[in-house]
């Protein structure tokens, strides 16, 4: 399953949801809002746009490492220090297969999903990537 | 002709997230944006430099599908066309 939600990520329930018979493996990837001096960081999705892209860069990932099963969800909306803001989940019928298809979907994500963040901080805040404080 | 402009991040927050756009027919990605820029100060400071180039950080969409700037800024839209700008991505 694909989503992008404002709700809180459930790790479990996609662990369970990416378990087959057939797997002996399942990797997962939890990203969170690390302490950089912030007091939120806030997220913001071109919503349509990442869904087809997350489901392009699921559909390679299945194919190019024989996953059995993919979930993502990314958040959106203002979070906090240590909260979640992307979970990945990926089962294959061997660790190696189930850890490469995991990298190879956060970084693509990375790369090419039409997210943003913004940090927001004591002293102001600023989009990421986009250089210094407002 | 009708063209819609979406816009993101700090792009948003000076445009706003959506607006409908009359256009002349065949009109360009880059008269749109210079329409903006004649119409927001802050977005013409945002978007284009001081020789009046679009900066390297601003990334198009065309019905989210990403296009490059440099190669399709005089690209002719259709009506009905969606253009999205926002600047370089930060997911995960």
């Amino acid at each position: 399953m694909i989503e992008i939600t404002d709700g809180e990520i459930s790790l479990p329930e996609m662990i369970e949801r990416a378990r087959s018979r057939d797997a002996g493996a399942v990797v997962t990837f939890l990203g969170t809002v690390r302490d950089d001096g912030i007091v939120a960081l806030d997220v913001e999705a071109f919503h349509e746009a990442v869904l087809e892209e997350l489901r392009a860069i699921e559909k390679e990932a299945m194919s190019r490492f024989g996953l059995r099963a993919v979930e993502v969800v990314h958040r959106t909306g203002s979070l906090s220090v240590g909260e979640s803001i992307v979970a990945i989940v990926c089962s294959a019928g061997h660790r190696e297969e189930a850890f490469s298809g995991c990298r190879y979907i956060i970084e693509e994500l990375k790369k090419r999903a039409p997210l943003w963040k913004k940090e927001r901080g004591e002293r102001g805040e600023r989009w990421v990537g986009l250089g210094g404080a407002e | 002709m009708r063209i819609v402009v979406i816009a993101f991040a700090n792009f948003r927050e000076i445009l706003g997230k959506e607006r409908q756009m009359q256009a002349k027919d065949g009109a360009t990605v880059g008269a749109i944006l210079q329409e903006l820029a004649a119409s927001s100060q802050a977005f013409r400071e945002a978007a284009f430099d001081d020789t009046g180039a679009l900066r390297d950080y601003v990334l198009l969409m065309i019905n989210r599908k990403r296009i490059d700037p440099a190669q399709e800024i005089s690209r002719q839209l259709k009506d009905g066309d969606e253009l999205a700008i926002f600047p370089p991505l930060a997911g995960g």
